[in-house]
């Protein structure tokens, strides 16, 4: 569902020097399958998500989405991938069924379709009890499901995550993570990102360990993971085998 | 180009006004609402009532087509990028399948109707309080005055705002005094893309003047009748938005540069 195959993204620095922000990184998610994209700050997580999204271009290689090319149809892409990132950017003077319908009309959906879609996402994100509230009133947690819903609100069968339990407690974290399982049984392929690395430990099928843009590590948690330690541990081991 | 869904423009206006709609700015439409009519009430006073209706005619042009307006569409469309940027949506109305183009022309129709709006009911309020000549008629000229000059200018703004988001104030201020009002008032080819010399000839043709004006004066407008100014509003407005619209398909924001 999601494939991306030697990618390579360069930014040009403001000394003029050229930065590998990803550099030559592969890997692929599949339909029903939850891929965690580990990394410290700058490591090219986002970059790399932002290519998938195609928010920005690759220098050279390839990122699929559901079979279409982020390069030769980002609309294709844009119709069949979902984006949630740390910052909800949730517009405070807006409900979530206005936020939802909203999205709706911007994926062309029309009113009927729209309104049935906002009313499954309401009841299936718990926020039924708050969809006339405007988001500034809304919890964190509460307006990071709105994040996932309007990301949802077409029904996207790939789902890419930026750090989406950043500025969630503890519960609020345990909560999106809860209903990102759901969506994965249901058959969703779902790439997240994150560097809070116990959350998601016992939570996704596979581990994409990326440091200063190249990947260094990647594999199942039983695969990564040493007899006794945590996929902490095995991403120090991973980073440091680079560094040093 | 991913041309936009006129859904998408449309749901897009609706959630620009619902943003404007906050009580800093509803109190500043409310000044610019009033200010004209103030303007208008002090020359009044000055020329104690004896306010020449053709001077006071050129005086709420300059106030509100060509103030107001250019006031209200800097704080509107000028940071229809910018303001996404900084408050973290950007990354998710434009990743949507016509999300940057209906971004656009939603900011776009926003302003227009935002500062259009306001516009208009100071022209009601100056209006009210002026003695002019056939207030009717300058009315109805006037309304088609404002919306011309939303739309064209709205248009123009919308270059600085893809071009330089974090500098768009500045840039539009610069371009509306380069290329509106020096440019625009250049008896050369150059003043023929401006939607200033459109609207001032409209004005002397609306309101009658074209055989009244001086021969200087005369200069400073088009000889063309006026259903070509309002095509070549249309025309200039097409242009800057094709030029916004191409542009900001194009443009990349690194992580970095948002907020």
């Amino acid at each position: 569902m999601i494939e991306v195959v030697d990618l390579v993204k360069d930014y040009r620095a403001g000394d003029g020097s050229v930065v590998h922000a990803v550099d030559h990184i592969s890997f692929t998610v599949a339909a029903g399958e939850t891929v965690g994209l580990l990394g410290a700050n700058g490591a090219g997580k986002t970059t790399t998500l932002r290519v998938l999204a195609t928010l920005l271009k690759p220098t050279s290689g390839t990122a699929r989405v559901a079979g279409y090319d982020v390069v030769a149809d980002p609309v294709g892409v844009r119709r069949h991938l979902g984006y949630v990132s740390a910052t909800t950017g949730v517009a405070d003077r807006l409900t979530p069924r206005e936020i939802f319908t909203s999205f709706g009309r911007l994926h062309g959906l029309d009113r009927e379709a729209t309104a049935t879609r906002v009313e499954r996402l309401l009841a299936g994100l718990d926020l039924t009890s708050c969809a006339d509230r405007p988001a500034g009133r809304l919890s964190s947690g509460q307006r990071q499901r709105v994040s996932l819903g309007r990301a949802l609100v077409h029904n996207p069968p790939a789902l890419v995550l930026d750090e989406p339990t950043n500025a969630l407690d503890v519960l609020g974290a345990r909560d999106l993570l809860s209903m990102l399982g759901q969506l994965r049984g249901e058959g969703h392929a779902i790439l997240i990102s994150t560097h809070r690395l116990h959350e998601i430990e016992h939570r996704c099928d596979r581990f994409v360990i990326v440091h200063m843009g190249r990947i260094v590590a990647t594999g199942t948690r039983d695969e990564l993971v040493a007899d006794g330690a945590g996929l902490e541990d095995a991403f120090f081991v991973a980073v440091s085998r680079r560094v040093f | 180009m991913q041309m936009p869904s006129l859904w998408g423009a449309v749901a897009v206006a609706g959630f620009q006004l619902r943003r404007l709609l906050t009580p800093p700015r509803l109190a500043m439409a409310a000044l610019g609402a009033v200010f004209p009519a103030a303007v208008m009430l002090a020359a009044s006073r000055a020329s104690r009532g004896r306010l020449d209706p053709d001077l006071a005619v050129v005086l709420l042009y300059v106030l509100i087509p060509e103030g107001l307006c250019l006031l209200g569409l800097l704080v509107t469309m000028c940071p229809a990028v910018s303001d996404e940027l900084e408050r973290g949506t950007w990354v998710h109305v434009t990743v949507r399948p016509s999300g940057r183009a209906s971004l656009l022309l939603g900011t776009f129709l926003a302003a227009v109707v935002w500062t259009g709006s306001v516009a208009l009911i100071a022209l009601g309020i100056a209006l009210a309080v002026t003695k002019v000549w056939h207030p009717e008629a300058v009315a109805m000229a006037f309304s088609g005055l404002i919306v011309l000059s939303c739309i064209g200018r709205a248009a123009l703004f919308a270059l600085p705002a893809v071009i330089m988001p974090k500098r768009a104030l500045v840039a539009s201020v610069g371009v509306a005094i380069v290329v509106e009002y020096l440019a625009g008032v250049l008896p050369a080819v150059v003043n023929q893309a401006t939607v200033s010399l459109r609207l001032r000839t409209l004005l002397v043709e609306w309101m009658g003047w074209r055989r009244k004006l001086p021969v200087e004066i005369q200069l400073l407008v088009d000889m063309q009748p006026a259903w070509v100014q309002v095509i070549a509003v249309f025309i200039v407005a097409a242009v800057f938005l094709t030029a916004a619209l191409f542009i900001l398909e194009r443009r990349q924001f690194p992580p970095s540069e948002e907020v």
